[in-house]
């Protein structure tokens, strides 16, 4: 067991060298000189020397490649070209709040609701609750977010008054982006959850556990369940990811301070050392993501730990 | 029961006559075939046939409800919404199509030399393939359009960039299959190159399977575009796609509310529609994956 994590880990430390390497050239192959975006319409050769000097932007692009990485490392993302003044970091910490706390209630609302969704759908196969449970799974992958968010405001905000159209501060506010952000985690945890118990229904021993007169509560719970968790698992770490994915979207359309909003504003103002910072963040939460379903795999199935 | 034939030629998938049979059954399939078949050829007519233009505006006809002239009304600047919409669809189609032929294209060579050449060069196109499918093709999108800047070229090859793993990890597992079979052994025996026999004997049996793949992704890649497109990372104005006409329509919600759903409408029927043609292709080639999901 510890050898394997210890290997994912590598693989793990592999991957963010890789992609710090692909956002730091993405800083460096976006249109504009970042010190004329610094500089405005001050010309003045002396403050631009010693500008470009501060920046390490004299430096070859191997060390800047390693300045940038050791700074990163250090946790300093440098200053904003958009907020003259405004260090990155300070940027960074004020959005993350809003997105992690949409995320994080999407991603438990999605497995409270997707997870007995899908049980009842297999179990109940052919049912119309199963029809409205696949109707739920396919509908909710095939609907964009924003129109989602175009139907609830229009009809939640703008038609009934249930919740305000944008803003964020108060607890009303995070009613239409939770749902919003609900839909699709909650379709893919439905839908996978179902095929995973659907999986497992007929092996042998689900067969035997049955024919010992064992409830059908307990078949689902000791002989069901765990056998189908592991498909469910890597859906849990791809609903984390479709919550922050879905913060672009989400949160530009209800005007939520958070990470998503911060990355697409950076990126129309150029602040392109924003957009590395926002990248390199989602790019770090990712890769963890997906090294601790891989763990949970291991723990959930040892046939993965000795491959 | 399966016929005795088998043993002679040893198949995994159904015949043709049996991949129809299982279409004919699943009839939700037939129907979202018969909804693509009439949304497709919409897009690709209307645009030519409808006497305006996408971006012919008359200020004097601003926000008109439907009428015999404008059949879905017309927008904030008096353009016909129903030749925008049409002309939107052209975009996504076309957006999308391009894409899964890139990914068709690149996941099917990559996924093939993987599975046929095996050993190192396998395992570290997989690893790669590892990496890239830990990012969500929203995020890509994102770095690139601070690259290419924001437009239709950087939602292809975003796209195309998130999509090839799924579809070479596919063409890799059949590959690796394929390869120690008989016809495969006879055609090297009769001196056949490994080119030639990726190309001509692995890769043409994998054919279903890449259809299907590519069916199955094209619903999602629309979505995408439409996505990004609405963000303001796609397709750029005035050429609409269904994800700007949304979003410009979208702060007119409570005036002209038609203006936003009407896309909204087409886009989430359009999408629906090819998720289930997908569904269907491959439940229809493979009824084991037809129970799983």
């Amino acid at each position: 067991m510890i050898r394997f994590a210890a290997r994912r880990l590598g693989f793990m430390l592999l991957i963010l060298v890789v992609s710090s390497v692909v956002v730091f050239v993405v800083g460096r192959l976006a249109p504009g000189d970042p010190v004329q975006l610094l500089m405005g319409d001050l010309r003045d050769p002396a403050t631009e020397a010693r500008l470009r000097k501060d920046l390490g932007l004299d430096l070859p692009l191997w060390a800047q490649y390693l300045h940038f990485a050791g700074r990163a490392l250090r946790g300093d993302l440098g200053q904003s070209y958009a907020n003259p003044g405004r260090s990155i970091n300070r940027m960074i910490a004020d959005a993350v709040p809003p997105t992690a706390r949409l995320a994080l209630a999407t991603v438990t609302l999605a497995i409270l609701l997707g997870i007995p969704l899908g049980v009842y759908s297999a179990v109940a196969r052919a049912s119309t609750g199963d029809f409205l449970a696949r109707l739920v799974a396919l509908g909710g992958m095939s609907l964009p977010s924003f129109v989602v968010a175009v139907l609830l405001i229009r009809w939640l905000a703008l038609g009934w008054h249930v919740a305000p159209v944008s803003g964020w501060g108060e607890a009303r506010h995070f009613l239409l982006p939770v749902l919003v952000l609900l839909v699709q985690p909650l379709a893919y945890i439905t839908r996978v959850t179902r095929a995973g118990v659907l999986r497992v229904l007929p092996e042998d021993y689900v067969r035997t556990a049955r024919s010992k007169g064992l409830s059908p509560w307990r078949v689902l719970s000791r002989h069901v369940l765990p056998n189908a968790a592991i498909s469910v698992l890597t859906i849990v770490g791809l609903a984390f990811s479709y919550a922050l994915t879905g913060a672009f979207v989400v949160e530009t359309i209800f005007r939520i301070p958070g990470l998503g909003q911060a990355a697409i504003g950076a990126l129309f103002s150029r602040d392109y050392p924003m957009v590395q910072a926002v990248g390199l963040l989602y790019a770090a939460v990712f890769i963890a993501i997906n090294f601790l379903v891989d763990l949970g795999y291991a723990v959930l199935d040892p046939r993965i730990r000795y491959r | 029961m399966q016929p005795l034939a088998p043993v002679l030629a040893p198949t995994v998938r159904p015949r043709r006559a049996q991949w129809f049979r299982a279409l004919e059954r699943d009839r939700t399939t037939v129907l979202a075939g018969i909804l693509v078949a009439l949304i497709v050829p919409d897009s690709l007519i209307l645009p030519a046939v409808l006497p305006y233009r996408y971006n012919q505006q008359s200020l004097d006809h601003t926000f008109e409800g439907p009428s015999r002239q404008h059949w879905l009304g017309t927008d904030q600047y008096g353009r016909d919404l129903l030749t925008r919409l049409a002309q939107g669809g052209r975009i996504s189609l076309v957006v999308g199509v391009v894409t899964v032929l890139a990914e068709v294209l690149l996941g099917g060579l990559l996924g093939g030399i993987a599975g046929y050449a095996g050993g190192t060069l396998d395992e570290w196109l997989m690893r790669l393939t590892d990496m890239m499918l830990a990012f969500p093709a929203l995020l890509l999108a994102l770095l690139l359009a601070a690259i290419l800047g924001p437009g239709a070229l950087t939602v292809i090859v975003a796209l195309t960039l998130a999509g090839w793993p799924a579809m070479a990890r596919t063409v890799r597992g059949e590959v690796l299959s394929l390869k120690e079979r008989e016809f495969v052994v006879a055609a090297r025996a009769q001196g056949a190159g490994a080119a030639r026999i990726l190309l001509r004997h692995l890769l043409r049996n994998t054919v279903h399977l890449i259809v299907v793949r590519a069916t199955l992704d094209i619903g999602p890649i629309i979505l995408t575009e439409a996505t990004l497109s609405f963000l303001g990372l796609g397709v750029q104005r005035p050429m609409p796609s269904w994800g700007v006409l949304i979003a410009d329509s979208f702060q007119y919600l409570q005036s002209a509310p038609a203006l936003a759903i009407v896309p909204c409408i087409a886009l989430s029927v359009t999408i629906l529609a090819l998720n289930f043609v997908g569904e269907g292709a491959a439940e229809a080639m493979d009824p084991g994956v037809a129970k799983a999901s």
